[in-house]
Formats: structure tokens, C-alpha cells, sequence
């Protein structure tokens, strides 16, 4: 693993070798230890470690680009040369807006933490074993994967920008299954002392013995309690469709809709860069500083996502992605949601969401690992998967209530939703 | 390279690996991609690396590396060992064992005609641009986009039965689409023919440019298209519709490592049984599906997996019945099998194989001249449907909803006016034996699906599909319209 000033040596030393040419380089390394477990073993155990560089030469409006993992002198010359190779035969490409100068980023919050680095299989697997021992108690078989993350980025070109940054992340999946129902766990943080693996085999083990021997229910419209790890499924196609230019040549549900109430009130989704559990990159696209962001506030759409070239041509500022994305939640509990339904479903998981109408934004889904029937504040009992055909629109425009929310990746931080008139449309027996 | 595997393998079998092979992938990667009238990506990556897969004391340990030379192969190997140390601390009931295999050396080289790096990248840019400035050409279409890929995949495996393998595979990805806006409504239409393992002359043939205003004119008929029909009806589905089809609820459905539960926390298990071989009605009577990993041009056809199985082919579903399943050299011993039938491959060096879907597809109806035409005779109210589009399935592989890429009111047995938003819905052995009726061999054509998405952490891989035009009868249709 290089320093972070060693990367910059590094990618100043390739900027050289292409000098006088424009050059761009981006730095990538990544070291992943993976251990996956399934009907309560260990079924593949990985370990490795990749660096990458890609050359961009630019000439004028035309670009080439190379990338190689072979990172001596005489293959990065050779990248330089058929990167700067694919530039002159490239077409000119109208919409190319060149490189960036030097950028002002934001004071990153600590986002590397050395135990993940050093975190070895052996503790993995005895983390796993905390999962597996608990299934086993009951009767029941685990499966998952833990996964321990450390990657540096960089960017750096001729005009002088120069950015670099690392960052950690273990995330933690465990789905135990019963006889007649599955349950999952998880945990994702920056850092390994952060993790829980307690409460990961706990929720994984306790919402399987709540999933066993479901009831029959029919597919119909039902107002529902999706846990955050449900509404991260759904929310993800959402923040996918707002790209600026794809709303404004009509082809989403965004198109027009800047500055329209399109959601409930209690709607606010914004790219935050403050929030210590969820750690922000300084660094997005072409090297632009990430910066906050109001996308929904209180059900208004606030803002797209412009890149650089849509931005000067209608005028706006380019982002430099929207990540990471909060979801404002309220000062309850998923339990509390629970306890003000009067009769709906509760939804732990979700599964193989897919575009049924991009235009309209209309989705189809399958739930897993739960669906529980909650009346008059209570959960009666758990109820079959079943498929489902909605709109992440009108969920976050019929929504109720909703719970604090948590992180659920690196990237992500979004409350319990209790929306009303969710539409299910099928069944399986699918346990 | 063997001074360097012969490190690896005599340190494995130093420590005790009852099984170890060292896989040494070089892959070679060319893509453009235009959108709109603007180039967005001429490009090129090299990637270089290895690893080192032991089984010892029945557990796993795999460790990959970009470093090569022997001390960095005897530290990657010694960390595999110490790896699968940590993994028989939650062991398996039965510790894994290989299935036997007989030991190989050869080289061999995929059909690639014309080198695509040989290509001129401008003469890539160039055919895309021209495809996109078509449709771009065509009434309210807005957004047109082409991305040309070319794979050229290297492999060295060599293992602790004594094979040494020295393979190589050419792979060629092309795809075009566009957005028409009209009427309030948005919708797409493009290249649906997938990927084939091929050089450049795979995009001479399909000539894109030929087809490109025909697909930007259908996204418009989209567009001003009545929306679905609702109600029980027949479908008419054209080949690479099915190809979509069959992977899901098909091909997931027979992989081994998934029906034993080792996917369970991710890509799911499987309503399949090992004790349904040979039992279970799978589809009607005229429902064939053949497993061909020599299938010439598929994308799955490697010569060898990664265990270092030598490819064949074999029925996965004859006269309807259930007659195999996809297995590896792992989880073939786990049911009693001898022998892996070659489904275990890996996206890369840093991956560890893993059971994947091997080429699989419908074989054509037995009557030469049932054409698709005959199909939709015989079809009073029902759906033709053509390309992909929505899709989705349970993860036990039961309840699916598929879409399309452009559909088709049949009415009294004729095509009658273009439809959009149509979706299905059905279970799968429900749906596979409504199958009455499936067009002749000239009829049939394949599809290269690129993106198969499977494992933890996730690993993309490449097989083929195909199948004739073939008629279902009495399914839901346009339940997901609210």
C-alpha cells in the first residue's frame, strides 16, 4: 500500500513521462478480504490486492485512455503512448469540456481506520462463527459474506489538480433460514471496532424465528413499514433517474418537475458531507469537489444531477456525483411505526427490483427475508413473499411515517418508511 | 510460466492441499461508447494477475497477487494456506473434496476472424456515431447511444491433477439503443442480438447502421402504441426474448451450488432438488434444453472451466423432464455425482470459480417448417413479444414478470396494431410446460448474454442462450400496469 504521498510521486512521475501532452491519471487501489459462508460453513475465503492506472491524453477535443495494473516505467510509457495513440485517432468529440485546474475540496472527515486493514481471516472466520453458532442453537442454517474494504483514489492531471483520498469499509451480510422462512443481519461501517457482530446474528437469527411457517395473504394495495435496508433498494432507482439532462430531454419522471412538490412533506433526501457515521469522499467526477447538496426538501424537487457538460450549457453548477445520500427520518423507532399501524405489512428485505416503466419510474420487486402482517399496532404473523408493482414516487408521496435513519452502506443513510397504498400484484410460495 | 505454477502447486501440496491450481489470467479490454453525437470513451485496459486456490483439510483458500515472481508466488500461495487454515474454523459437515479429473495439456484459441485491436479505434467511433446521428435523424428521438466491447481473454491454469492449460477466448459486445419522447411518453428500442465470442466480422454481420432508423422508427410506434392488454392470453416470444427468459428461470434454477443453499444470503437458492433429476416435469413434452459449452461462437464455450474440466455437452431438460443439473468439480461429490460437467468459472484472476450458468438453450421444434408466422396463427388474443426489456424472479426462482423490447397485439391470428408496457407474470414450471408450440431449426438463433451477475463479492460472467420462436398459452398478462 503506497502513502498518499507516494501516490502523488506517483502520478506526477506519470504526468511527466507524458509531458508536454494534456494528461490525466487516475490512481486506484484496493485491498479486499472476503469471506463467504453458506449452510453454516465456510464456503470461499479470498484475499487480494489491485492497483490500477488509467491515462486520459487529451488533444484538443479528442481523448484516448489506457488502463494497466503493470505499474514499472516501461508500461506506464507504453499506456502514455497508446493512450496518446487512441487520442489522435478519436474523432473530436463536441461535448469534451478538457480537464479541471486545481479544485478546493472540503476538510475530509476520517474515513481510513487501520484495524480494517489489518483485520485477518481468522477473525473473519471467527465472526462468522458468531453467526453460524446462533443459527445452529436454533435448529437453523447461516449464509453470508464478510467483507473488510481498504482502497486509495486519486486524480491528477497536467493543468496542476491533484486529489487523493482513502477510505475503509466493512460490511457485514448474513441471511439465516428456518425450515419455513429466512431471516437477514447486517452491519456496514468505516471502521471493524464499529461492527456488531452480536447484533448481526441476532437480527439475522431472531427475524428468521419471526419468519417461520408464513400465512397465505393475497396480493392487493397494503400500507407498509419497509425497514431501511428495503427503502435503500427502492431509493437507489430514484437517485439513478436525476440525471439534468435526461429530465430535460423528457425521457424521466423528473422531466419539468425542478422545483414542484412531487413528494410528502416529510421528504428531504440531500448529499450530505458533514455526517461523521457516514464518512464523505471529497473527490466525484473529473475531480470535482463533492459538495452538500438539497435534492428533496420537504417533498420539493430541489435539484439534478448536471455534469460538467450540461451544466455550462443550461447554466447550473456540475456535481460531482450525489453521494453520499441521507434521507431525513423522524424521532421514532421502526417499533414505533409498528405500533401506529393500524393494519399493513411489515417488509424487512427486497429482492431483483427492475424497470417496469423508466419513463414513469414505475418498478417491480419481490420481497424476501420477512413480510410480516402488523394490525392494530402489533405484529400478527408472518405472511408470504409476494411480487409487487410500484413507483418509488408515489411511496415517498404517501408516506406516514417514518424512523431514524442509519447508515446502510458507505454511501447511504435512510430511515424505516410507513407509506400507505403499496400495490402487490402476485404470489409465491418462494420461502 | 510453469517455473512459476510448479512454486505454487509444490508449496500447496508441501502443506497438505488435497487440491490446488494456479489460474494466471491476462485480459486485454477495447471500448467505445458514443451518446448522442459525442464520443464519451475510446479506451483500452490491460489488467495482468493470479492466484492461488488450495484446498486443504476439505476447507478453501484463495489469494491473488499482480506481483510475479517465485517469492511473490510462494508468499500468495502461503497465504491461500493460511487462509483456508482460518476457513476450517467453520468447517462443513463433510469436508469439500474435488471430483476426479483427467489431467490435461493444451492450447487452445477461440474463433476470432479479425482481430478487433487490429480495428482502427476512429473506424469503431465512427460506425457508432453513424448509428447514433440515424436515429438522432429520426422524429423525436432524443437520446441515442452505441458501445462497441472487445474482450481478448488469457488463461494458464495449472493444477495439482497434473493440467496444464494455456487457453485463449475472443469476445465481441456490441449494443445501440435509443429514447423516442412523444405523447407523454418515453420509450426505447435497440440492438437486442447480445454478444458472441467472435472478432470484428461479428459487427460487420449484424450491421448496425442497416437496422438503426427501423429501431429509432419502432421507439416512436412505442410511443403512440396502446398501452397493455390485461387478462389471460397467449404469448408468441421471439428467440432473444427467450434467451432472457430461459436464464432466469432456467439456467439459475439448475445451478448446483444455489439449490445446496451456498447463495443463499444473495442471489438466493433454488425450488430445484437434486432428487428431481430425472422425476420432475420441468416443461411440456416438446421442451428441450441442451447445456453446450462447445457451442461454436458462445460466450460460454472455454474449452476448460477454471476447475480444469474439459468442456462437453449434455441435456439439461429432454422431452420436458428434468435431466441434469450444472454443477462443479465441488459440488458434483456433494449429491453423489462423479463428475463435474464443467460449470465452474471465474470473471478474473482475483475471483475464486464458482458455479455459473453454462451455455444453455431451447433446441428447435421437431417439425423443419413451423415457421413463427404458423405460431402467431394459431394465436386468437394474445401478445408477440420481441427483444428484452423488464425482467425479474423470486429468489428461489418460482414467481417471475418479464417485459420486452417491442410487442404486438395478435388478434384471429394476425399481428394487429403495436402495443407498449406490456409485462407477464407467471411460476416458472407453470410457464415452461403452457409450451405448445415451437418454430422449426431455421428459426432458431442465439443470444450472448454479457452481464450475469452472481456470487459474493459479485462476479459477471458470459454464457449464450437461443432458441426458436415459441408460443405459451393461458398467461397473465399487464398485471403490473396500477
Amino acid at each position: 500500500m503506497r502513502t498518499k504521498q507516494e501516490v502523488k510521486k506517483l502520478t506526477e512521475k506519470i504526468i511527466g513521462f507524458a509531458s508536454p501532452q494534456t494528461a490525466q491519471v487516475y490512481y486506484s487501489w484496493e485491498k479486499t478480504i472476503a469471506t463467504r459462508f453458506g449452510e453454516n460453513a465456510i464456503t470461499q475465503n479470498m484475499a487480494g490486492e489491485s492497483e490500477q492506472i488509467r491515462i486520459e491524453i487529451f488533444d484538443g477535443k479528442k481523448k484516448g485512455s489506457f488502463a494497466t495494473n503493470k505499474v514499472d516505467n516501461k508500461s506506464l510509457k507504453r499506456a502514455i503512448e497508446l493512450a496518446a495513440k487512441m487520442s489522435q485517432d478519436a474523432p473530436e468529440d463536441p461535448e469534451s469540456m478538457g480537464i479541471l485546474g486545481p479544485q478546493e475540496y472540503l476538510e475530509p472527515l476520517e474515513r481510513f481506520f487501520n484495524d480494517v486493514v489489518e483485520l485477518s481471516p481468522e477473525q473473519i472466520a471467527a465472526d462468522a462463527k458468531v453467526v453460524v453458532d446462533s443459527a445452529k442453537a436454533k435448529g437453523f442454517r447461516a449464509s453470508g459474506l464478510f467483507e473488510a474494504n481498504a482502497s486509495i483514489e486519486a486524480i491528477a492531471n497536467s493543468k496542476g489538480l491533484f486529489a487523493v483520498e482513502d477510505g475503509t469499509n466493512v460490511n457485514y451480510s448474513a441471511t439465516v433460514h428456518g425450515p419455513a422462512g429466512s431471516g437477514k443481519g447486517f452491519d456496514n461501517q468505516s471502521s471493524y471496532a464499529k461492527i456488531d457482530i452480536r447484533k448481526v446474528a441476532d437480527m439475522a437469527v431472531g427475524n428468521a424465528e419471526m419468519a417461520q411457517n408464513p400465512a397465505d395473504i393475497e396480493p392487493e394495495d397494503y400500507t407498509v413499514i419497509f425497514e431501511p435496508l428495503a427503502v435503500a433498494e427502492i431509493l437507489g432507482f430514484l437517485v439513478w433517474n436525476l440525471k439534468a439532462r435526461d429530465a430535460d430531454e423528457g425521457t424521466t419522471v423528473f422531466a419539468g418537475k425542478v422545483g414542484q412538490k412531487m413528494f410528502s412533506d416529510k421528504v428531504d433526501i440531500s448529499v450530505v458531507t458533514d455526517d461523521p457515521e457516514l464518512p464523505a469522499p471529497t473527490f466525484g467526477r473529473d475531480g470535482l469537489p463533492i459538495k452538500p447538496k438539497k435534492i428533496v426538501e420537504k417533498g420539493v424537487l430541489k435539484g439534478l444531477n448536471y455534469d460538467r457538460f450540461w451544466a455550462a450549457k443550461t447554466g447550473n453548477q456540475p456535481d460531482a456525483g450525489l453521494f453520499p445520500i441521507v434521507m431525513k427520518g423522524e424521532d421514532k423507532s421502526v417499533e414505533d411505526l409498528i405500533k401506529s399501524c393500524k393494519r399493513g405489512l411489515l417488509v424487512k428485505n427486497m429482492w431483483y427490483l427492475r424497470y417496469v416503466d423508466h419513463k414513469e419510474l414505475l418498478l417491480t420487486g419481490m420481497t424476501r427475508d420477512g413480510v410480516f402482517l402488523v394490525e392494530d399496532g402489533k405484529i400478527v404473523r408472518p405472511v408470504k413473499n409476494m411480487r409487487w408493482n410500484e413507483s418509488p414516487i408515489v411511496f415517498l408521496n404517501n408516506i406516514v411515517a417514518m424512523s431514524r435513519p442509519e447508515r446502510i452502506d458507505g454511501y447511504t443513510k435512510l430511515p424505516g418508511i410507513m407509506s400507505e397504498g403499496f400495490t402487490f400484484s402476485s404470489k409465491t410460495e418462494s420461502l | 510460466m510453469k517455473e512459476f505454477t510448479d512454486v505454487a502447486l509444490n508449496a500447496a501440496k508441501e502443506a497438505g492441499a488435497a487440491f490446488a491450481d494456479m489460474r494466471i489470467v491476462e485480459e486485454r479490454q477495447n471500448r467505445v461508447y458514443v451518446e448522442r453525437k459525442s464520443l464519451k470513451l475510446i479506451d483500452e485496459t490491460e489488467s495482468w494477475g493470479y492466484a492461488v486456490r488450495v484446498l486443504v483439510d476439505g476447507a478453501w483458500g484463495f489469494a491473488s497477487n499482480t506481483r510475479l515472481d517465485k517469492d511473490e508466488v510462494a508468499k500468495t500461495t502461503k497465504r491461500a494456506i493460511a487462509i483456508a487454515k482460518a476457513s476450517t474454523k467453520v468447517p462443513k459437515d463433510i469436508p469439500a473434496v474435488m471430483a476426479p479429473e483427467a489431467k490435461y495439456t493444451d492450447t487452445r484459441v477461440g474463433p476470432c476472424e479479425i482481430d478487433p485491436f487490429a480495428i482502427p479505434n476512429k473506424e469503431k467511433a465512427e460506425l457508432l456515431l453513424n448509428c447514433t446521428n440515424i436515429m438522432l435523424d429520426q422524429p423525436n428521438i432524443v437520446m441515442a447511444w452505441g458501445f462497441l466491447q472487445f474482450i481478448k481473454m488469457h488463461r494458464i491454469i495449472a493444477n495439482s491433477d497434473g493440467s496444464y492449460l494455456d487457453l485463449t477466448n475472443y469476445f465481441a459486445n456490441p449494443m445501440l439503443s435509443c429514447h423516442a419522447v412523444d405523447a407523454g411518453e418515453a420509450q426505447t428500442r435497440g440492438f437486442q442480438g447480445g454478444a458472441k465470442q467472435a472478432g470484428w466480422e461479428f459487427i460487420k454481420q449484424i450491421a448496425l447502421e442497416a437496422s438503426a432508423k427501423k429501431w429509432a422508427e419502432e421507439a416512436l410506434i412505442k410511443c403512440r402504441a396502446e398501452d397493455t392488454p390485461r387478462g389471460i392470453m397467449d404469448l408468441v416470444l421471439d428467440p432473444m426474448h427467450l434467451s432472457l427468459t430461459m436464464h432466469e428461470s432456467v439456467g439459475h434454477p439448475t445451478e448446483l451450488d444455489r439449490i445446496l443453499g451456498w447463495e443463499a444470503n444473495m442471489a438466493g437458492r433454488s425450488f430445484v432438488k437434486p432428487e428431481m433429476v430425472g422425476k420432475y416435469k420441468y416443461g411440456s413434452d416438446i421442451v428441450n434444453f441442451t447445456a453446450n459449452n462447445l457451442l461454436e461462437g458462445g460466450l460460454g464455450s472455454w474449452f476448460y472451466d477454471d476447475d480444469g474440466v474439459k468442456l462437453y455437452s449434455f441435456p439439461m431438460v429432454k422431452d420436458g423432464m428434468l435431466a441434469n443439473l450444472g454443477c462443479t468439480r465441488e459440488t458434483a461429490p456433494i449429491i453423489g455425482w462423479e463428475k463435474s460437467n464443467g460449470c465452474c468459472r471465474s470473471d478474473g484472476f482475483d475471483h475464486p470459480p464458482i458455479n455459473r450458468i453454462p451455455n444453455l438453450y431451447m433446441e428447435p421444434g421437431t417439425d423443419d417448417n413451423l415457421s413463427p408466422e404458423d405460431l402467431i396463427a394459431g394465436v386468437d388474443r394474445g401478445v408477440y413479444i420481441e427483444g428484452m426489456g423488464s425482467f425479474s424472479i423470486d429468489q428461489m426462482r418460482n414467481n417471475f414478470q418479464f417485459g420486452g423490447d417491442m410487442f404486438w397485439m395478435i388478434e384471429g391470428g394476425k399481428l394487429t396494431k403495436p402495443l407498449k408496457k406490456v409485462t407477464y407474470q407467471a411460476q416458472t414450471t407453470q410457464f415452461w410446460n403452457s409450451c405448445d408450440a415451437i418454430a422449426g431449426k431455421k428459426w432458431w438463433q442465439s443470444h450472448g448474454v454479457m452481464n450475469c451477475g452472481k456470487g459474493e463479492p459479485m462476479q459477471v460472467m458470459r454464457m449464450t442462450h437461443g432458441a426458436s420462436w415459441t408460443r405459451f398459452r393461458n398467461i397473465a398478462v399487464g398485471g403490473a400496469q396500477i
